[in-house]
């Protein structure tokens, strides 16, 4: 039997930087250096098709993926339809798709 | 023995191999097409389909039409070769066929006539080889000018060659000079000749002991005939016996396809490098990328060399399509290979699709996708809103919320199953809401509905042809303003749809069109493609202001299109407004 308290605990949401291997992240910035002006603005999460629908958030997905937390980035990439609107609101002109089709080469 | 000599051997090594080769690069090619393709062959091979690739054998494989229609120069240049060149072949075997009496001398009587049987002058077949001879050099001659000033012979950008494509280069441009004069050189030791060779060899006499250097100028002959012989198969040059197979399999009815390498490798190899694609890339002209062009992709496809760097930085607009003088597939073959190296299976991707609430509205028998780039571009429905209410007919909105994407962009970067996912989903809820009319103002999507959804029983409009539609029966009267329009023809709804005439009409029922240069299925791309996920803002933005500034230069007031993506790319590099055709008819 479950209680319900009214309340749930979350999962520890601590990254550890020393045993994440970044070299993958730098190797993905280094193929779409755009990625390095994000202001996190969050526009791209805002207009995303697939955001509509699911828990795919592009902005969380470009954060996590630079702490090195690829078991995210690996299960949210392929949620993206590849539709661009993000592209196109991108205040920095950040080549959004790009960095996608990169992710889904790098992170097998 | 006659008809030998030491240096025919050369050129008879030369013939071997360049014939054994293309024989078996053919017979791998065609094991390599699909059973459907090898189906058509073998239906089409009796037909009038097959009369009518001779004639187009003719005309493009020799005369080379299609380039007389870029640059008459160019035209000039490429088919005094291969004309002239097929023409001294047909009638040097009538020479020796009419002076022996015979047709079945070996090859080498035929090329080295002239050595062979010196004492033949004047008459008909002297004058013509000369003639045909000088046809030929002409265009040697502007070869070699191309190469210092291509421009003069309307080309910008000239291709950039391979090593193996040299050798065959500098061996073709030596073949008929050394022709020339080993001919003259044995006529003048002789006094014998025609116009050409006669008149040079016996000048050539004045000074020069002729019959000393006539034989090591055959040799010359037969060694740069080798060369290009060998280098021809690996070289630029398989182009010239690969177009015409690939010829008569189009007309067949062969397609390019993700099932079929045979018809592929045809047309790798057919593409001569000739360049003609290089000038009309707007990545090349305005935003200097330039090693992407279809002439290069085609290239390190065909040497296995390719990389998703090359495939990718390409916007498929298809302007170099319509310009190439071999017809060939260029988007076709540039998604097939973006097919080939990413698609994936993608079955465990999109469940979230399944709990996606379908928005059904039964009842309505027109159904309107706007597109996620519309719904980026509230102006459009804003209008396409205004416009419904006036048609009287009952639309039911398939995308407004939670729509899911149409499955293009996934298409052309090459996930091809992961796009079948999206195409099944949007294809399950047009169906289940039961509209015989499904109305998109995004041309992307409007491509994709027509060649991959099989939407049977439902009429597939775009918005200017359902907007057209609606002037017509007087359902929209649009108020005629003398405002003048520049109208933008986006590249998936002309080249990639061939609609051109309806959006300017639509266009003109409201305003007046401007003239433009690069108008219809020469128009502009607005840079921002989503087939291209290589380009940087700023190269797009590139695109976009010199598309902005060709379209503007006859003085139009504002832009018009029909794309919600080119409005965007248009919008944010022009100084004048830029509309979608909904927008003029109801702003």
């Amino acid at each position: 039997m479950t209680m319900n308290f009214g309340y749930s605990v979350n999962q520890p949401r601590a990254i550890n930087l020393d045993r994440n291997d970044l070299s993958p992240a730098a190797a993905l910035v280094a193929l779409e250096a755009s990625v390095r002006t994000c202001i996190e603005c969050g526009s791209c999460t805002a207009t995303c098709t697939a955001g509509a629908l699911t828990d795919f958030n592009f902005h969380k997905l470009h954060h996590l993926l630079l702490k090195g937390e690829y078991d995210h980035v690996r299960e949210q990439t392929g949620k993206c339809m590849l539709c661009g609107k993000c592209r196109l609101v991108c205040p920095r002109g950040i080549n959004t798709r790009n960095l996608i089709l990169a992710i889904k080469k790098v992170l097998p | 023995m006659k008809w030998f000599d030491p240096f025919v051997i050369p050129f008879l090594t030369g013939v071997i191999a360049l014939f054994s080769i293309v024989v078996y690069k053919w017979v791998k090619w065609f094991r390599q097409l699909s059973p459907g393709d090898r189906g058509k062959v073998r239906r089409g091979v009796f037909t009038k389909k097959s009369l009518a690739s001779v004639g187009e054998v003719f005309r493009e494989s020799l005369l080379h039409l299609k380039i007389f229609k870029v640059n008459p120069v160019l035209g000039y240049m490429h088919s005094s070769l291969a004309l002239g060149w097929f023409l001294l072949i047909v009638f040097g075997f009538a020479e020796t066929a009419y002076y022996l009496r015979t047709l079945s001398a070996p090859p080498q009587a035929h090329i080295f006539f002239k050595y062979f049987e010196p004492s033949h002058s004047g008459g008909f077949f002297p004058f013509m080889m000369d003639l045909l001879l000088l046809y030929v050099l002409s265009g040697v001659l502007l070869a070699y000018f191309k190469r210092i000033r291509s421009s003069a012979l309307g080309v910008k950008k000239p291709t950039k060659h391979t090593p193996g494509d040299r050798i065959a280069l500098w061996s073709l441009w030596l073949i008929f000079p050394l022709r020339l004069l080993a001919e003259s050189a044995t006529s003048g030791a002789y006094g014998t000749g025609g116009f050409l060779t006669g008149s040079l060899g016996a000048w050539m006499a004045t000074f020069l002991p002729v019959d000393k250097i006539a034989y090591p100028l055959w040799w010359a002959y037969s060694v740069v005939l080798m060369a290009f012989f060998f280098s021809m198969p690996f070289s630029r040059y398989m182009h010239i016996f690969t177009e015409v197979p690939l010829i008569f399999l189009r007309r067949w009815g062969v397609l390019t396809s993700d099932e079929s390498e045979g018809f592929a490798q045809f047309q790798l190899n057919a593409c001569s490098r000739c360049g003609i694609c290089i000038d009309p890339c707007q990545m090349q002209s305005a935003a200097g990328v330039d090693k992407v062009q279809s002439v290069y992709f085609l290239r390190d496809v065909r040497y296995d060399k390719i990389t998703d760097e090359v495939s990718d930085n390409c916007m498929m607009c298809g302007r170099c399509e319509v310009r190439c003088p071999v017809g060939l597939d260029l988007n076709a073959l540039r998604l097939k290979q973006k097919t080939r190296s990413r698609n994936a299976d993608a079955t465990a991707r999109y469940g979230y699709l399944a709990e996606a609430a379908a928005a059904a509205q039964p009842g309505s028998k027109v159904g309107y996708f706007a597109g996620c780039m519309t719904l980026l571009t509230p102006a459009i429905t804003r209008s396409m809103h205004k416009i419904f209410e006036a048609s009287g007919d009952h639309v039911w909105w398939a995308d407004r919320d939670d729509g899911v994407c149409c499955g293009r962009p996934l298409k052309l970067s090459g996930e091809r199953d992961a796009a079948q996912r999206l195409i099944d989903f949007n294809k399950e809820l047009f169906v289940k809401n039961g509209i015989t009319t499904l109305v998109t103002s995004c041309p992307i999507c409007l491509k994709v509905f027509n060649e991959d959804y099989d939407l049977q029983g439902i009429t597939v409009l775009h918005h200017s042809q359902y907007i057209n539609d609606l002037i017509r029966r007087e359902k929209l009267r649009p108020v005629k303003t003398d405002t003048v329009y520049a109208y933008h023809d986006p590249c998936e709804l002309g080249r990639g749809s061939g609609i051109y005439e309806t959006p300017r009409e639509v266009v003109a029922s409201a305003g007046v069109l401007a003239t433009q240069t690069a108008d219809k299925e020469h128009a502009l791309c607005c840079g921002g493609s989503v087939a291209n996920t290589r380009l940087t803002s700023a190269q797009q933005n590139a695109i976009g202001e010199d598309a902005v500034a060709q379209l503007t230069a006859s003085g139009a007031e504002a832009i018009v299109t029909g794309c919600p993506l080119c409005k965007k790319s248009l919008g944010r590099n022009s100084h004048v407004p830029v509309l979608d055709l909904a927008e003029v008819i109801f702003p």
